[in-house]
């Protein structure tokens, strides 16, 4: 009895001992690491880990950021609704802090107060888009445009205007006005030309661009320019 | 019954079984090989003639996709279409047309601040093909990346 009492013991004083030895080897070993280094190792960690996080936030926001754009139908503090031309409503929420507003005239843009921008103001909005809501990051006011092509159905020589049937049935009422940009394409040297209003017939292919307006019932439009493929070129 | 015996009955089964399957395969594919002409045979012939669309190399824009948003005011237009296709490329800013000699084209594009759709349009050489129609809208915002 004593002897196993005597060697629990034993066994007892040998694993304090143990116990100890390590604590103060590890109190040792924390204590004779410079503060200094340690304290530059664990900045230039978290400047990294930093660098890191903001270049996947940035690379995230990227993925993310989407643009659409349209008409405004209604501007309130927090948001804007706006129309597609395809007619999809979409709801631009807006940020005291985060959203910056644009106007852009031509080559340059100007920033402008949230309150400028009105009903059917044309706006293209860039952010985070889920579904139907877009937070917004930018707001630009700028002019939208409709690009199309067709095949002319009818000239009024009258009134300098042609209707215009496009591939997905469409129909189209362009003016030529003066200002209009009009070029034809050479059939023989198949390089486009300037033209005028009497080279176009019926028949011919029009790609024509026009300013989209908020609310057009005949799909009438002023052209801003028109490319004519006459006819003949399907005929060679 | 003996051993052997219902041994010889099980691999008889099984032999008759095997040889049951493939007559029942064979005389399907003699069936159908038998019906397989369902069009006179002229017809198919005059079908050679028309245009199959299938043939054609359609219209593809690898670059750039739909919608990007880019801080350049020009763009590369990159894609495949049918060789010898005119192709008519618009936007508010910029008309080009040009044949495309091979299958690949590669342009460069001006980009006005701002959206820019550009409507890419390709009229087959072979004229009684439809022409081709892609739209894209590029947004070059300097401010955003």
């Amino acid at each position: 009895m004593k002897k196993t009492l005597l060697i629990s013991l034993l066994v007892t004083w040998s694993l304090s001992c143990l116990a100890i030895s390590t604590y103060g080897q590890t109190e040792t070993a924390s204590q004779s690491a410079s503060p200094t280094t340690t304290s530059s190792a664990e900045e230039s960690d978290i400047k990294v880990l930093k660098e890191k996080v903001a270049n996947k936030v940035s690379e995230i926001r990227q993925k993310n950021n989407k643009a659409i754009s349209g008409f405004v139908i209604s501007n309130k503090s927090s948001f804007i609704t706006l129309k597609t031309y395809e007619n999809e409503e979409f709801e631009v929420e807006l940020d005291d802090t985060l959203t910056k507003y644009f106007k852009i005239s031509g080559t340059q843009k100007k920033e402008i107060e949230a309150d400028v921008i009105e009903k059917d103001d044309y706006i293209i909005v860039t952010g985070v888009l889920i579904d139907k809501k877009i937070t917004a990051n930018s707001i630009f006011v700028d002019e939208g445009f409709l690009v199309e092509t067709g095949k002319v159905t009818e000239i009024d020589k009258e009134n300098y205007s042609i209707k215009i049937v496009t591939t997905a049935k469409d129909n189209f009422t362009l003016d030529i006005e003066n200002s209009t940009k009009q070029s034809m394409l050479n059939i023989k040297t198949n390089v486009t030309e300037l033209a005028g209003f009497s080279k176009i017939k019926e028949g011919d292919t029009v790609h024509f661009v026009v300013k989209q307006l908020a609310s057009n019932k005949n799909n009438s439009y002023s052209a801003v320019k028109i490319l004519i493929i006459p006819q003949e070129y399907f005929l060679k | 019954m003996k051993k052997e015996t219902l041994t010889a009955i099980i691999f008889g089964i099984f032999l008759g079984g095997v040889v049951a399957f493939f007559i029942i395969n064979k005389t399907k594919e003699i069936e159908l090989n038998k019906n397989k002409v369902i069009a006179p045979k002229n017809n198919l012939n005059n079908n050679k003639n028309l245009p199959d669309n299938t043939q054609m190399q359609p219209l593809e824009i690898t670059s750039p996709q739909d919608g990007l948003i880019i801080d350049q005011n020009s763009t590369s237009i990159v894609g495949k279409v049918e060789k010898d296709t005119l192709l008519v490329i618009q936007s508010p800013i910029k008309d080009t047309t040009f044949f495309a000699a091979k299958s690949d084209f590669k342009i460069s594009f001006p980009l006005a601040l701002g959206e820019n759709v550009i409507k890419i349009v390709a009229y087959p050489r072979n004229k009684t093909f439809r022409p081709q129609e892609k739209d894209l809208k590029i947004y070059f915002i300097d401010s955003e990346l």
